[in-house]
């Protein structure tokens, strides 16, 4: 048991999203680099003057500092760092999608640098307009690896051998990626050279890209239930306006 | 606490009085017992007129605001600039664009943002009803004066999607360092954005 109140000092970190609390306070969920994803409480950032008012916004690194020993800890300060001018457009609709998965999937407490670090560049990507689909493909594949919801995509998850570019293979929820059969016909198929593209990181091919955004969705899914994402659902109704 | 005798409309009437802003129930049971004890009239008009205005305020057919019309006294106003339609958040954002005297165009009051993550999308707030407005109109440009926050700017995207068929001038308010502000003491943020977004100067 820790007598003291802990005290952390300026880390890194940006907010995910934020509900009003009282009249004059807001609970922000925030991503950190060594902390993870953590509830904190920003007393008074609502009111008029505060000087942190403006500042507790999505998508813009900040350098906070927060203390307490309850799951909801209390921000004391917050600093604009800088580097990545405000998403944009369409942009920020899939800003909104990547906080609501890490929301989501990860959870509280639970440390990530590299995730963050991934996560960082890939907003960095959104505001300088980067092309959307791999760079939301490849920050996807980075939360299934890191939280372990990843197969094997280098290997057959049956027989153990190196995936071959120009054979077909199917997500097996038990196996993992399996070459596929005769009969599996009717399975969303994916060719090794997606997989092997996915593993490198690589999506510069058109069908790695249609198929890897199938092969996302299918293990997202697996990870989300039920439950479907809002931002999603939000999506699907903008062009149907 | 003492309070096993507490009949059960004050303890209603207490819970009642809770769902206004920033009242907990320690003044919810202050205000109710000032308003049975020192203000029966006025308890009593406060009662008459909050359920008049429920049944009488509504949406103005127009533009959204809050009005006991069919159609609000500003839309309806011959002295108005008809070719211009203003899109802001709120009943409180229309006051302010106002009361800057520099617009005298028309508005369009939202009554909320999107928000994905609270499940708030362009359904939820006017965004059907702002197309209706906008097909047949005399509109020559729409400005879009949703929040600088990334709701607002959420918002505006939405906006500008689905008014784009329509072929109508559509801008979005500036923002940048405010009027009287010195550099040295504007946030890091703002100027940042200040510089982005610069312009060409024009004077």
């Amino acid at each position: 048991m820790k007598s003291s109140i802990l005290k952390i000092n300026e880390e890194v970190a940006f907010v995910l999203h934020s509900i009003p609390w009282r009249e004059t306070s807001q609970i922000v969920e925030v991503f950190t680099k060594n902390y993870g994803r953590i509830p904190l409480i920003a007393k008074g950032s609502k009111r008029p003057r505060s000087p942190i008012r403006g500042l507790l916004q999505p998508f813009q690194p900040l350098r906070i500092s927060w203390s307490g020993n309850n799951e909801l800890r209390t921000l004391r300060n917050a600093e604009w760092i800088g580097g990545i001018p405000q998403l944009s457009g369409s942009y920020i609709y899939s800003g909104f999608y990547l906080n609501e998965l890490l929301i989501r999937l990860l959870p509280r407490d639970d440390p990530h640098q590299l995730l963050f670090e991934k996560y960082y560049t890939t907003i960095q990507s959104l505001s300088y307009k980067d092309k959307i689909e791999p760079v939301l493909r490849s920050l996807e594949l980075t939360i299934l690896k890191e939280l372990g919801y990843s197969p094997l995509l280098t290997h057959d998850g049956e027989s153990d051998t190196p995936i071959i570019p120009d054979k077909k293979y199917i997500f097996d929820f038990e196996k993992g990626l399996i070459q596929s059969r005769t009969d599996s016909e009717n399975r969303v198929q994916f060719s090794g050279k997606t997989l092997l593209d996915l593993s490198n990181n690589d999506f510069t091919d058109t069908t790695t890209l249609t198929e890897s955004k199938l092969l996302m969705r299918i293990l997202l899914n697996q990870c989300l239930g039920d439950k479907d994402l809002q931002t999603r659902r939000v999506l699907q109704e903008l062009p149907l306006l | 606490m003492p309070d096993s005798k507490k009949s059960s409309l004050l303890d209603e009437l207490v819970e009642a009085l809770r769902c206004l802003p920033s009242v907990g129930p320690r003044s919810a049971q202050r205000m109710a017992f000032h308003l049975l004890q020192h203000d029966r009239h006025g308890a009593l008009k406060l009662s008459t007129v909050l359920s008049d205005a429920l049944n009488n305020i509504h949406h103005c057919q127009q533009c959204n605001n809050f009005t006991e019309a069919l159609i609000c006294d500003l839309c309806s106003s011959t002295s108005r600039d008809d070719s211009v339609l203003c899109v802001v958040e709120s009943p409180a954002d229309l006051l302010m664009m106002e009361h800057t005297l520099a617009y005298k165009g028309m508005y369009f009051v939202l009554m909320g943002k999107i928000s994905p993550l609270d499940g708030i999308g362009p359904q939820e707030i006017g965004l059907p009803r702002l197309i209706k407005r906008v097909e047949n109109s005399a509109i020559k440009e729409i400005i879009i004066a949703t929040n600088f926050t990334v709701e607002g700017e959420a918002t505006s995207h939405a906006i500008h999607e689905i008014l784009k068929p329509f072929n109508i001038k559509i801008s979005r308010i500036a923002r940048g360092v405010p009027v009287g502000g010195e550099l040295e003491y504007v946030d890091s943020g703002t100027l940042a954005q200040a510089i982005i977004e610069r312009r060409e100067a024009q004077f």
